[in-house]
């Protein structure tokens, strides 16, 4: 408001000095404060997951799960048993959660059989009808889907590099050759949101290449891609957005940057190998980032409870020692002990 | 993956055979994908019983109305037919449900009451061409080649509704083999032998007697049954019995937690 603009009064306020009332119209509200979006949710979702919890008899494999999915390709990272797949069995309609709700395109995807027409799903699992030939299976999905295109189950077998052994029954094919079929059947039916339980099992390092791509550009036609991994690496490369369940919760949530600094801030374990190991562990003893020093020969262990501070001060610890490092690496830094760092 | 591989969904195409109706692929699929070899074999198997039951009614010394009769009532309509509509109707939807190859259909816009109807349907054919065809041969090997097409109608309308409750059964429950010689041993055989309130719902009973009133005049009236249904009057019965246990399947799959091979 400009100095030369009259003071805004209430409507009732009392009357000015001239014994006049002056009427203004009320001010206009203040522009809602820029809330940030919790990271586990998008603006522009097509997939909302509410308070989901799924358990099978005692076992309990979502625990009130509540996060969203846009366009784009989000990666869903945890370890094996961590939920992913149950998640991504509601999000599709194969089961129902038992408390919460899942909704795709603003629908039911148990009772809405319209929602089928939006989705596909490529499964882990390696249940595919043995008996059918790749076109034999991408053809009758896309039938039962009403894809008109005739030449389109050749081009989907194409786009996944099965075109060549079209005609081969599936029950003679690879583990990552049926997996690509079962992408290409999923692509036939030209999907909105496309789901992909690891995907990437079996496929090797130039059709994981071949594959990261595709979804990359899935996901930047507008469509919504899901894609699951226990591989942080893999997901990193293929989704700027991640979504973390450990234990049925969602452990974090954001883009890769974000997860890693969740990441970093957790005790760890460091080998440090150095020909001056005793001089350099007297120095990181000294330090609050360290918990405790474990020297062996030319091998220093230390132990921290904030990593990302100790990879900040390491360096600086060891040219005040005078030690030259010839290696340094984490011992703990398998996917399963990072994730269940994160859920502590 | 080939370098001619493109990184995009493809948007449009103008090539290649046109597809089928979702129906259309739905019983080609039940063709192609759930009758294996080994299914086959168990489908042949007790065809080829059927043939042995009526080459032993042939060389009976009794006349080939009697001998049939006694072969007809507990070989053919008491073994064969519910034996090989047993290995069709759970290989058509139950064994795809167990194996964990169903989310592949489940995951469709196709309505579920097209699901089983269709998956149904591919199961009959199977039965039309293989049982059928055994048991037309079996009555003509045993000497009565009039009653021939009475069993033709008789099977066709028994294997139908059968495989109706068949694929009923292996939608709802996992054991389905189990459960379904459970029905056909115990509550067929056994209860429906004494109460005719049963035996007026019994796929079994009923083919039995469909083909007791259509043959009445070449020796089939020695299976009739009093206070069942006979001739085309237990056609329609075996036809409502289908139609119910599909019904029912329809309902079933519509609650089902399809799962994956490997869960």
């Amino acid at each position: 408001m400009t100095a030369a603009a009259p003071e805004p009064t209430q409507p009732g306020t009392p009357a000015s000095p001239s014994g006049r009332v002056e009427m203004f119209p009320p001010p206009p509200p203040p522009p809602p404060a820029a809330v940030p979006l919790d990271p586990a949710f998008v603006s522009d979702a097509t997939v909302a997951v509410r308070g989901a919890s799924v358990w099978f008899g005692h076992k309990v494999a979502l625990t009130n799960l509540s996060c969203s999915f846009g366009p784009g390709v989000t990666g869903l990272l945890g370890p094996n048993g961590a939920g992913k797949t149950t998640l991504m069995r509601a999000i599709v309609g194969l089961l129902r959660p038992n408390e919460g709700t899942v909704a795709v395109l603003e629908r039911d995807p148990r009772t809405d059989r319209r929602v089928q027409r939006a989705v596909a799903l490529v499964p882990e699992d390696e249940a595919v009808p043995a008996a059918l030939s790749a076109r034999q299976l991408v053809r009758y999905t896309a039938a039962l889907h009403r894809v008109g295109g005739r030449g389109l189950p050749d081009r989907c077998l194409g786009t996944v590099g099965l075109l060549d052994v079209a005609d081969r029954k599936v029950r003679g094919f690879s583990k990552g050759m049926r997996q690509r079929a079962k992408i290409a059947a999923a692509l036939v039916t030209d999907p909105s949101i496309l789901v992909l339980d690891e995907p990437l099992n079996g496929a090797d390092p130039m059709q994981r290449v071949a594959l990261i791509d595709l979804f990359q550009t899935l996901g930047s036609q507008g469509r919504t891609v899901i894609v699951s991994s226990h591989v942080l690496h893999e997901v990193e490369r293929l989704a700027g957005r991640q979504i973390v369940i450990i234990r049925g919760r969602l452990a974090a949530a954001g883009d890769h940057r974000a997860i890693r600094d969740a990441l970093a801030d957790r005790p760890r374990s460091v080998l440090v190998r150095t020909p001056e190991a005793r001089r350099l562990a007297r120095h990181l003893v000294a330090l609050d980032a360290v918990r405790g020093v474990t020297v062996d020969g030319n091998t220093v262990v230390v132990s921290s409870p904030r990593a990302g501070e100790l990879a900040e001060l390491l360096p600086a610890a060891a040219r005040e020692a005078g030690a030259r490092l010839h290696e340094v690496r984490p011992l703990d830094d398998s996917l399963e002990s990072v994730f269940r760092e994160l859920l502590r | 993956m080939s370098e001619s591989t493109a990184t995009s969904v493809p948007a449009a195409a103008t090539t290649g055979r046109r597809l089928p109706s979702p129906f259309t692929a739905l019983v080609g699929y039940t063709l192609r994908a759930c009758l294996p070899v080994r299914r086959w074999f168990g489908v042949l198997l007790p065809c080829a019983g059927a043939l042995l039951f009526g080459w032993l009614s042939a060389v009976d010394s009794r006349s080939a109305e009697a001998a049939f009769g006694d072969v007809a009532e507990i070989g053919l309509f008491g073994l064969v037919l519910p034996l090989t509509c047993l290995v069709i109707g759970d290989a058509v939807l139950g064994a795809d449900i167990r194996a964990g190859t169903f989310p592949l259909t489940w995951l469709s816009p196709v309505g579920f009451g097209t699901i089983v109807a269709a998956r149904w349907l591919g199961g009959w054919i199977v039965a039309l061409v293989s049982l059928v065809p055994a048991l037309v041969l079996a009555t003509v090997v045993a000497g009565i080649p009039e009653g021939a097409t009475a069993m033709a109608i008789a099977g066709a309308a028994g294997s139908a509704a059968y495989i109706g409750l068949f694929v009923m059964i292996g939608t709802a429950v996992r054991r389905a083999a189990v459960w379904a010689l459970a029905v056909v041993f115990l509550g067929e055989r056994l209860l429906g032998g004494v109460l005719s309130g049963i035996a007026q719902i019994s796929p079994m009973w009923e083919s039995q007697q469909a083909y007791a009133g259509l043959a009445d005049d070449h020796g089939g009236w020695r299976l009739l049954r009093d206070g069942t249904p006979n001739g085309w009057s237990a056609v329609v019965r075996l036809a409502i019995v289908a139609i119910v246990t599909l019904a029912l399947a329809s309902w079933r799959i519509r609650h089902l937690k399809p799962t994956g091979g490997d869960e």
